[in-house]
């Protein structure tokens, strides 16, 4: 398999360093002796002028933005034939390589590949008017689509080589930003030559009033659509400081715990991770163990800094805290989903938990996994009147209760999380406390 | 030989409300003092004049190089590059295309006999002539221009633009950012 992959990469290399090279120098050694001729000279010369108008006139897109030089392009191709084509890709070349210091050898590859897209577009476009059943407009939009395809094609192989992914994978990835506005503007080209074909060039006025519009109106959406996203990145950021101040302010009231619930996140995330749960619900777990203790500032300080045994009645009172955390969370009318995770992270799978009882599946996923997290964390975290136990005795103690207290499944992901830790970070981790905030921090982001 | 476009240049400039605040600095103004010699040169041996443009165009394209931090410079070079071409595959003259000369209201016979020292008329034998001087500009002062010429234009308007303090990337305009360059 790893034979083969390499075999591909060195095929991948030689056709784009080597193939796209030769490409571009013989389709820019064919159409030299187009543009000869006296008749050609004045259309590139409108073409230059076209060429620096498109190479500074980005339309935007949501992430990405792009010239309309393959607009420009294409409209030449319609017109007039390939060399058209070729000399705005290559007077767009002249000017973006004098403009913007790239590397040589890669701008002669992405020449090649565009002069290679240009080439098999002018070769369909004759091929199609020769057969001649189709409107030109329905030709057009066959190349349209042509045009964005092979484009779309040879740029992924290029990209999939240097960055060395599948070939396939990457022309999807860098398909998705942009392929809408490309083939808008494309369409637009093409029925804009269709114009200036039976009107002449005065059809550029509406072509280029409509450009103007469309692109006055992306650039707008598009701003919105950036501050919405910063907006939305400013709220996810306040409420991850908002829970994780909380989660401090937790612990801080119970002295045996520092830094508990962070930790329970973290390991909770780790498993969540493990078992291939989405970024969103991966999120959940975390914030879930963070809060998941919630309960706890309505317990009485007397209760839960008690050194020695408690009583019955005082066990009773502590186990309430999963219920008044539900409470409060429910009441605050945010973070819905990380009710389960407060409610029932003390249930076990064979239904001796608390407060509900609830066995098995019943228990939701993301208190199970919480369960473990908890439970490991309460075993190796130091206390005042103890020392943790040590990492190996505690996965022990989980493999243990695997079936009983904890999700089987979910034990069995956890031991193999922890095992694959080397363990000074672990040890890191577990000494880690709440007032050591930042390097914790980091060690999440 | 650019009067209008940096006239204009200028005008525009000052609609935008820039002014004239220190001229910029190049560097190896040196380069250019070689190539205007190197121009008397060619009007002195007008026989092997071709030779001294040649090298001429060489030092200037030199100049720039060696001062293309800024992007207006690197417009230039784009331009003078184009028409280098021209000039070095056609025996150091740039050909001009007869049909649009004679539009123009000079003499023409200087350049048909040989004697003009930067021009050379177009005929079938002329290296790539879609890089010569083919094209009729009516105005503001009526001359036939070459590809190359239209990016030293704008090269022009956009050295005139950061003369007066007014600068305007290209850069940042193909970027989608605001196209007022940093100062």
């Amino acid at each position: 398999m790893r034979q083969k992959n390499k075999i591909g990469f060195y095929i991948k290399g030689i056709i784009v360093q080597i193939g796209f090279v030769v490409a571009a120098i013989s389709i820019f050694y064919s159409s030299l002796s187009q543009w000869e001729p006296r008749e050609h000279w004045g259309v590139l010369f409108i073409y230059t002028l076209l060429t620096i108008f498109s190479c500074f006139t980005p339309v935007r897109n949501a992430n990405t933005i792009m010239t309309v030089n393959n607009a420009v392009i294409f409209s030449g191709i319609l017109l007039y034939g390939v060399w058209v084509g070729v000399w705005t890709a290559v007077i767009e070349a002249i000017i973006i390589a004098t403009l913007v210091r790239i590397n040589p050898l890669k701008a002669l590859m992405n020449i090649g590949q565009l002069l290679m897209t240009i080439w098999t577009v002018a070769y369909l476009n004759t091929l199609l008017k020769s057969v001649d059943f189709l409107s030109p407009l329905i030709s057009d939009l066959i190349l349209t689509v042509v045009y964005w395809f092979v484009n779309l094609v040879l740029v992924g192989l290029a990209i999939s080589y240097f960055q060395n992914k599948g070939w396939v994978r990457t022309v999807i990835a860098i398909s998705k930003g942009f392929t809408s506005t490309y083939l808008l503007l494309l369409i637009l080209a093409g029925v804009g030559s269709r114009l200036v074909e039976y009107y002449g060039v005065i059809a550029l006025v509406p072509m280029v009033i409509a450009f103007l519009t469309i692109s006055f109106v992306f650039h707008h959406y598009y701003d919105n659509v950036v501050k919405l996203q910063q907006k939305v990145e400013e709220v996810k950021r306040f409420n991850h400081n908002f829970l994780t101040t909380m989660a401090a302010s937790i612990d801080a009231r119970d002295r045996y715990t520092s830094g508990h619930s962070l930790r329970v996140a973290y390991w909770g995330r780790e498993i969540a991770k493990q078992i291939g749960l989405s970024s969103e619900k991966v999120d959940e777990v975390y914030f879930g163990g963070i809060l998941h203790d919630i309960g706890k500032i309505g317990i009485e300080d007397e209760i839960l800094n008690k050194k020695g045994r408690l009583t019955p009645e005082e066990y009773d009172k502590i186990k309430q805290h999963t219920v008044i955390g539900y409470e409060i969370i429910k009441q605050a009318g945010m973070f819905h989903e990380l009710l389960p995770a407060i409610r029932s992270h003390h249930e076990r799978v064979d239904g001796k938990g608390y407060p509900d009882g609830l066995v098995g599946n019943e228990i939701p996923l993301i208190a199970r996994i919480l369960a473990v997290s908890d439970a490991f964390d309460a075993m190796v975290a130091d206390r005042p009147y103890r020392k943790g136990l040590p990492i190996d005795q505690a996965l022990q103690e989980i493999r243990r209760g695997a079936g009983t207290q904890f999700d089987e499944e979910l034990a069995s992901h956890f031991i193999v999380v922890i095992n694959s830790l080397p363990r000074e970070e672990l040890e890191k981790i577990i000494r880690q406390n709440g007032q050591e905030h930042k390097p914790f921090q980091d060690a999440f982001h | 030989m650019l009067l209008d476009v940096i006239c204009f240049s200028f005008l525009v400039a000052l609609i935008r409300g820039g002014r004239i605040k220190e001229f910029p600095k190049f560097q190896k103004i040196y380069l250019l003092v070689i190539t205007i010699g190197l121009q008397v040169c060619a009007v002195f041996f007008p026989l092997i004049g071709g030779i001294f443009i040649s090298i001429a165009y060489l030092f200037i394209l030199a100049f720039l190089v060696f001062n293309r931090e800024f992007e207006d410079i690197r417009i230039f070079m784009v331009g003078w590059f184009l028409n280098s071409l021209a000039i070095w595959t056609n025996g150091g003259k740039m050909p001009i295309d007869p049909v649009q000369a004679r539009k123009l209201p000079y003499n023409f016979e200087e350049v048909v006999n040989g004697t003009n020292f930067k021009h050379s008329v177009l005929t079938e034998s002329t290296n790539l002539p879609f890089l010569t001087d083919v094209i009729y500009m009516p105005s503001i002062i009526p001359r036939v221009i070459s590809i190359g010429d239209i990016f030293i234009m704008l090269g022009a308007f956009l050295l005139v633009q950061r003369l007066m303090n007014k600068p305007i990337s290209l850069i940042r305009l193909r970027e989608g950012k605001s196209y007022a360059a940093k100062k």
